[in-house]
């Protein structure tokens, strides 16, 4: 236990760190970074976050956040547009669409939800792929509310303005709700709720019999993470100003994947990690001349070395780096006893 | 936080899934760049088969150019920071050194600049220059047909490379998102590369936007003309693909067709990548005088498979297609049944006769380059849709630096100034902008014939001075063309009665 403590408070401290990087970025990086890699890199961490808690806390591996993050971006798109050619350019002030795209992507959630319930392992991935194909043909069929060509134009609340005027004012509301999306998933986890979710996770069967609801627990987390979902979806289309099927295709319910497996699928922090490193590979591996087009095979290259080195992602990684560290540190003075304290 | 399941010490799942997605990854990555070529034929098609089936090789090949190459250029003067915005991924990602091509022969042809590498367009140019300004080329972009990932490509070019003016996007939905950027980016400029969405000048009307290629209803001029005038056609159906292009390219034979008179009784649209057109072949009447089919990719020949299986065998004159249906090889096993059907174009003419059309392909694309992978030849590709568009607009755009002599400053509002005014004797035809910044250009329709018994096709008419709004048909007020936009109106068109017929090399 001494051990898991030492780690959590290098953790703890690595994590403040961090979080105060983030809070001074735009003194420290260029608006390209801030508006573009970093503004993108917390909007994927937090939709890559609710595939983790899933995933860890429910033994759901999802692959229709991607669809539900983009449920709520057309929902943005439709309700706050005026003018174009294609959605139903209701022209509704930009907040004020919020929660009702919040509310529309949390019921689908929950719909989605009740359908796969009883689906386990490989199964409930499938189901879940299929409500992902479901998303991208509906908006591209319906041209009621998108088409392929998708919905252009989204404005953004006064208080964010042109994000190509003012990156960091994004970039600040993004980081703000990704420590809220994290602390309230932390949260949840420690909840009865989330004990109960664990529980569910490791033995169904047993946790059924215990009189537990496990459909009713497993809808309603899905239904809870569309909505977090749901939040990195209305980032994206106001960071984007943009939002079109191609989205949420399979090839983006994939990264998606990637990027919580490239961070880590054991803790939350993975997401916006992983995120990170993958905005920052895709934005620079093309520019390397050798790579040039081919850049995602690099990035499938570096996918796998990650992946071998360490099944738990980067945040793996560091775990080990630091156990390894400190018990090198313990063997010194095993290796010399008479040299190990100071007061000899 | 570390989780429970971690510290109980469960066994891990995820070995699988990772093995997975790491070999479809790196298996997606590997294909990504130029293999995925399949659904794209027929957006070059009609130009680039044109070519190859009458190979143009006149007495100017090898001559000199009637466009004057300026000698090489540098500059001392602030470079002007230039990006190119091309598909390597996706449908049109076989197409991507055509595209590069296209913008390296403008800018060697009319600033002084020379290829990198005379057989790998991707490669870039070097020196060029305008009034003392160095043309720097900064990034080419990397999209894949998708709206999303060309909004990323763009921003990458524009603000961490700081590029002052953008040359690209490829196609339709990619051209939309980059208009709409371009109008977040006044100080800025963009000129398209060889896409044909309507929308993208007609609707959201950028004033640092500019396109010197047509859209796709434009390319389909002159066509319902033919249907009406010359094939006597009273009534037709529309067979299209249900997503924007086959809208827009369809809305363009329809808008013609009833101004001229016709009467379209029947639109089905079957999805995009149907498999089995049985039951959309069921639905297209008999009672009508003639067809425009503007299925495209891996689905034309399953339709008219399915169409011969419900009404027998097809005449080829009661077809008309659009430019997906210029690719001869594509019907072999339909054999010559299709002679005769007409086909829309997408603005070129590989196989024009004209001097300026022959010296464009043989002393200006094949002049600068050797070879454009993976096609070979750089020459037999200069009537591409993709070749011809990025050439066409980079050329636009140093019409507009010339006129200010290469000054961009000032939010760049003399140069957007300068480039609306620009006009251009271009290879295919005189191409000058409407206020809208959207090119009023020369369209062209061909026709399947048999060659030696083989089926080939020949460019047949031109149509002058196509525009976009078809006689006021699309505006920036009326729905963008759709499952039932546009309606059938007669009206008159500027260029009803004008389309002359051209002439051809090979062509028989």
């Amino acid at each position: 236990m001494s051990r898991l403590r030492a780690r959590a408070t290098i953790d703890r401290n690595v994590g403040a760190v961090l979080v105060l990087v983030a809070i001074f970025a735009p003194l420290i990086f260029n608006t390209y970074w801030i508006g573009t890699l970093l503004t993108d890199a917390l909007i994927l961490g937090i939709l890559a976050a609710t595939l983790i808690f899933l995933s860890a806390y429910g033994g759901m591996v999802s692959l229709a956040q991607v669809a539900l993050y983009g449920i709520a971006a057309f929902a943005i798109g439709n309700l706050t547009t005026t003018g174009n050619t294609k959605g139903l350019n209701l022209g509704w002030s930009p907040l004020a669409a919020v929660p009702v795209a919040i509310l529309v992507t949390l019921l689908m959630g929950l719909l989605f939800g009740v359908l796969a319930r009883r689906s386990f392992g490989i199964y409930f991935l499938m189901i879940t792929l299929t409500f992902g194909v479901i998303a991208n043909l509906f908006f591209g069929e319906v041209t009621t509310v998108s088409g392929f060509g998708g919905i252009s134009g989204i404005p953004t609340p006064t208080i964010i303005g042109n994000p190509a005027q003012h990156p960091a004012r994004l970039y600040f509301v993004a980081l703000v709700l990704a420590l809220a999306v994290y602390a309230l998933l932390r949260y949840l986890a420690r909840t009865p709720f989330g004990l109960t979710l664990q529980g569910i996770r490791d033995d169904p069967v047993r946790m059924a019999s215990l009189g537990y609801n496990v459909s009713l627990h497993r809808t309603l987390v899905f239904g809870a993470m569309s909505a977090v979902a749901g939040v990195g979806g209305i980032l994206f289309a106001w960071w984007n100003g943009h939002v079109d099927p191609a989205t949420i295709n399979i090839g983006n319910s994939i990264n998606v994947l990637i990027i919580a497996v490239i961070g880590g699928l054991s803790r939350l922090e993975g997401a916006w990690i992983g995120a990170l490193v993958f905005v920052i590979l895709n934005n620079y591996a093309q520019q390397i001349s050798f790579v040039s087009s081919r850049f995602e095979t690099l990035i499938g290259v570096i996918f796998l070395v990650i992946v071998l080195l360490s099944p738990d992602g980067l945040t793996g990684l560091w775990a080990r780096a630091i156990d390894l560290l400190r018990t090198s540190r313990k063997q010194v003075p095993a290796a010399d006893p008479g040299g190990g304290s100071p007061a000899n | 936080m570390r989780l429970l399941r971690e510290t109980h010490g469960r066994p891990r799942r995820w070995h699988y899934l990772g093995a997975l997605l790491v070999v479809a990854l790196v298996v997606a990555g590997c294909g990504s760049s130029s293999s995925s070529s399949s659904s794209s034929s027929g957006s070059s098609s009609s130009s680039s088969s044109s070519s190859s089936a009458a190979a143009p090789t006149t007495s100017l090949s090898g001559g000199e150019p009637i466009q004057k190459a300026v000698a090489p250029r540098t500059g001392t003067g602030t470079p002007i920071k230039i990006a190119v915005m091309s598909d390597c991924q996706g449908a049109f990602g076989s197409f991507d050194n055509q595209d590069l091509a296209g913008v390296v022969s403008a800018i060697s042809q009319f600033a002084g600049g020379k290829p990198v590498n005379p057989a790998l367009p991707r490669a870039g140019w070097t020196g060029g220059a305008i009034g003392n300004h160095p043309l720097k080329l900064v990034g080419v972009g990397c999209s894949n047909d998708s709206a999303d990932t060309v909004i990323r490509e763009t921003r990458r070019l524009m603000e961490q490379d700081g590029a002052d003016i953008m040359i690209g996007p490829l196609s339709g939905d990619e051209s939309i998102a980059v208009a709409n950027y371009a109008k977040q980016h006044p100080t800025k400029t963009f000129v398209d590369g060889a896409a044909g969405a309507q929308d993208t000048t007609l609707k959201v009307q950028a004033p640092n936007f500019f396109r010197f290629n047509g859209d796709g209803a434009m390319w389909n001029a002159g066509l319902g003309d033919l249907a009406f005038n010359k094939l006597h056609w009273k009534t037709a159906a529309v067979i299209s693909d249900d997503y924007s292009f086959g809208w827009t390219s369809t809305a363009g034979f329809i808008a013609d067709f009833c101004a001229a008179g016709g009467q379209i009784t029947k639109r089905i649209f079957p999805p995009l990548n149907t498999t089995d057109y049985s039951s959309y072949a069921q639905q297209v009447p008999t009672n009508v005088d003639g067809y425009f089919v503007a299925v495209g990719g891996s689905g034309l020949i399953p339709f008219l498979k399915a169409y011969e299986q419900a009404h027998g065998p097809i005449d080829g004159k009661k077809f008309i297609g659009n430019l997906f249906w210029g690719t001869p090889g594509l019907f072999e096993s339909l054999g010559p049944r299709v002679a005769g059907a007409y086909v829309g174009g997408a603005g070129t003419a590989g196989d024009l006769a004209t001097p300026a059309a022959q010296d464009y392909a043989n002393n200006i694309i094949g002049h600068w380059f050797k070879t454009i992978p993976p096609g070979g030849p750089a020459a037999a590709q200069a009537a591409s849709t993709f070749t011809y568009g990025y050439y066409i607009n980079t050329w636009g755009l140093l019409k507009g630096l010339e006129a200010v002599k290469g000054d961009i400053s000032g939010g760049q509002k003399a140069l957007q100034a300068a480039i609306g005014k620009a006009s251009l004797p271009a290879p295919y035809g005189p191409i000058t902008l409407d206020a809208n910044r959207q090119g009023i250009i020369t369209s062209y329709y061909q026709q399947l014939f048999l060659k030696g018994g083989k089926l080939a096709v020949k460019t047949v008419a031109s149509i002058p001075n196509v525009n976009q709004t078809f006689g006021g048909t699309f505006s920036g007020s009326t729905p963008a063309p759709g499952r039932t936009f546009p309606n059938c109106v007669k009206r008159s068109l500027p260029w009803q009665g004008k389309e002359a017929s051209v002439p051809v090399v090979g062509g028989g």
